[in-house]
């Protein structure tokens, strides 16, 4: 393809990108309702013009991954929830540590486990090991432990869809009093899709959700080069 | 303090600014990029810049309001960022088949474990944790 062409797909890609989450958030803003979630809804526009343009991921991505380059300010912007939060921190520390590794511990051994039992090949297991963490912790361990983060972003998408349907039947009959639990159960295994449900809960379930995502993702991505080590 | 006006009037403007605070927050990732790179860091340098960010909001030197406006807008359109990344699932047309069913197999099994394993493990610890820091 000749470069003036290249360029005008990619401003092409990126404009219709931003019309469809723009479109998809209005759309969950008038009808909130799980399958109408912009998570699902964004990408099926795209995939859905892209597919009705022939046009093939390798062209889409090319034109449009300059919008990835915002993850890494996003991870930098993590540090104002953990300092704003930092009373709950000092408040709940030993409990939130607690949860951190056990939810890390489960994510990462279900998905190994599951994965192996399920006979999926070595590419979709690895690909799946960060599954449950916030996109760009996800998207780094995935990378660094030899995964697909391509693959792994289509994992954590379908986690946070699927984590706040089963979060939802699952609070209502485990018998959680603390609200440390219940923001733990959302920000664990539902990540940024749980911290929003959990907000809609209580606004302290909301925070604990939110710290726990982050927290749990700092701690992977700081672990993940010890275990390829120990590992390799 | 009449110094300090300059100073006063930079820090109103980045209160006011969503974009300059979003182009502040980028300039502490670049900062962390090239300190994992000088450094020989093992880690990337978006965790560095994450780690320095909390270090100028705890020493005081950046204030909160600063960055509040342009971290609420990066972490709450999170999506359209990653979006593009979920699209490398046209090229994965096989997974309409047994593989497809395995795979939201492992994602909702491993789901359910860690939420009920997590949330179970944080109730029975902040319980015996109250009961026995109370006495």
């Amino acid at each position: 393809m000749p470069s003036a062409e290249i360029l005008a797909s990619g401003v092409f890609w990126s404009v219709a990108t931003i019309a469809a989450y723009l479109a998809a958030r209005t759309l969950y803003r008038r009808l909130p309702r799980w399958w109408l979630s912009p998570l699902l809804v964004a990408p099926a526009l795209l995939l859905a013009a892209a597919l009705a343009t022939r046009v093939g991921y390798e062209s889409y991505i090319r034109g449009t991954h300059w919008l990835m380059l915002a993850l890494g300010p996003a991870t930098v912007a993590f540090a104002l929830p953990i300092y704003e939060y930092r009373a709950a921190i000092r408040r709940y520390w030993p409990v939130l540590l607690i949860g951190v590794v056990v939810g890390s511990s489960l994510a990462i051994g279900s998905a190994w486990g599951l994965a192996s039992l399920f006979g999926l090949s070595d590419a979709l297991r690895l690909s799946l090991l960060p599954r449950s963490m916030s996109m760009p912790f996800a998207l780094i361990v995935s990378g660094g432990i030899g995964g697909v983060p391509d693959l792994t972003a289509v994992f954590v998408v379908a986690t946070a869809v699927i984590g706040v349907a089963v979060g939802e039947v699952l609070l209502r009959w485990l018998p959680l009093r603390s609200t440390v639990a219940r923001g733990s159960l959302f920000g664990m295994g539902a990540h940024g899709a749980g911290v929003a449900k959990a907000t809609e809960i209580g606004g302290e379930e909301g925070s604990i959700a939110g710290l726990v995502m982050i927290l749990s993702g700092v701690a992977n991505v700081l672990a993940a080069p010890l275990v390829v080590l120990l590992l390799g | 303090m009449l110094r300090l006006r300059p100073v006063r009037v930079l820090h109103a403007q980045m209160q006011r600014s969503r974009a300059a605070q979003v182009a502040a927050l980028a300039a502490v990732w670049l900062a962390g990029n090239q300190a994992t790179r000088l450094l020989g860091l093992p880690f990337p340098g978006a965790i560095v810049g994450l780690g320095l960010m909390l270090l100028l909001l705890s020493t005081g030197w950046v204030s909160p309001v600063s960055v509040r406006r342009g971290a609420r807008f990066l972490i709450g359109e999170m999506l359209l960022f990653f979006v593009p990344a979920v699209l490398a699932v046209m090229n994965h047309a096989e997974w309409l088949s047994l593989t497809g069913l395995k795979l939201f197999g492992a994602v909702l099994l491993g789901t359910l474990a860690v939420m009920l394993g997590t949330a179970l493990a944080v109730d029975l610890s902040y319980r015996w944790w109250v009961r026995h820091a109370v006495r």
